[in-house]
């Protein structure tokens, strides 16, 4: 499009306010930030009263809601505008305290924007104190695949060729059940395990949160249920502390034996930013309705 | 086992490597960020096909609170 006039006056601005993040009106001399999305201008603090918002200008025409559905509908453009929040989201809050916003929070206009965060000052406040010295570490755990012997001998050594059918009957019913009860042990020390870590860490944590399960283990070919997906709130003193305790979890038999954990961070404090004080609470809202 | 994976991914210096961070459990949290304020756009993500999809397929869980089936489930 080659539009060199502006829109009509009473429409929409041409450009919109894109919030990254909030912090202390008086941490914005610290800020340090990213390039931000591509097509937009420079990443900059915006005071609102005793708060500021971390925010770029952009154009509307790009990240109004239709253009933004056609844009999250592609994966490398959808990945590409996740990265390009999550970059500034995690320069920031490496710099100072801050409280990360969701994707794609938009505002047309500085003025609308700045509104939105007066009315709620009192609660990002609270948050900040929450969050204040504080990183997310995301942890995860998988049950380990199967010791994959079921293809092993499965035909029963078919050499009792005298023997009645209805013991073999009873002896494959036999063996499936033996299996379905070798299955249902290993289930539950898995389980178990997966708790075990949670309950290890979570003492470690300012708050601890429980995240969507993510399905089946990448890294063992896609076998392997996912467990847990914990996110903890650790102070910054307190990271090698958490790693001691996973070096611990994973060298223990009754937990690194039964599962595979993997650990993510320093995040931002995604996790954590939506005010609620109670440890522990999971996201209520899924973004899709579940099916 | 995972031992290596303890060591945070950003350099001191900054987030300096995007890429390290893997895309799903990033959207897990860019997503699902605390929602303090709402924006004047608002997207509803179940809107968004790939998003749907991918929440879907990388993040499916039965509740929130029940972390996941086990889908290896049957008699075999």
């Amino acid at each position: 499009m080659t539009e060199l006039t502006e829109p009509a006056t009473s429409a929409e601005p041409s450009t919109a306010t894109y919030v990254f993040a909030v912090c202390r009106a008086t941490d914005a001399p610290a800020l340090a930030t990213a390039r931000g999305h591509g097509d937009g201008g420079e990443v900059r603090a915006l005071p609102a009263g005793t708060l500021a918002a971390v925010v770029q200008e952009v154009p509307t025409a790009a990240h109004d809601e239709e253009a933004l559905r056609r844009r999250l509908s592609e994966r490398t453009e959808l990945e590409r505008y996740a990265r390009a929040h999550h970059e500034v989201v995690a320069a920031v809050c490496e710099a100072v305290t801050a409280v990360p916003l969701p994707l794609a929070t938009l505002y047309r206009g500085e003025e609308r924007a700045r509104r939105a965060l007066a009315e709620r000052e009192a609660r990002f406040h609270r948050i900040l104190d929450r969050v204040e010295g504080c990183a997310e570490w995301g942890v995860k755990v998988w049950a380990l695949a199967r010791p994959s012997a079921p293809g092993g001998p499965e035909p029963a050594t078919g050499g009792d060729d005298e023997s009645p059918a209805g013991s073999s009957g009873r002896a494959y019913l036999e063996r499936l059940r033996g299996r379905q009860r070798a299955r249902e042990a290993r289930q539950h020390a898995a389980w178990t395990a997966a708790e075990r870590v949670d309950a290890a860490l979570r003492p470690l944590a300012v708050a601890s949160r429980r995240l969507r399960a993510q399905g089946q283990d990448p890294a063992q070919g896609g076998s392997g249920n996912q467990l847990l997906n914990a996110a903890y709130l650790v102070r910054r003193d307190g990271a090698a502390a958490l790693a001691t305790a996973l070096r611990a979890l994973n060298d223990a038999p009754d937990t690194g034996d039964q599962v595979r954990i993997e650990v993510t961070g320093p995040w931002a404090p995604y996790s954590f930013a939506d005010g609620t004080d109670a440890a522990d609470e999971t996201h209520t809202e899924a973004p899709d309705g579940a099916g | 086992m995972a031992r290596d994976e303890l060591v945070p991914w950003q350099d001191p210096e900054g987030p300096s490597l995007p890429l390290g961070v893997p895309l799903v459990d990033l959207l897990d949290r860019v997503l699902a960020a605390g929602v303090v304020i709402n924006g004047d756009v608002v997207i509803a993500i179940a809107e968004v096909p790939l998003v749907r999809l991918s929440l879907r397929a990388l993040l499916a869980s039965v509740s929130d609170r029940v972390p996941a089936p086990w889908a290896d489930g049957g008699p075999l």
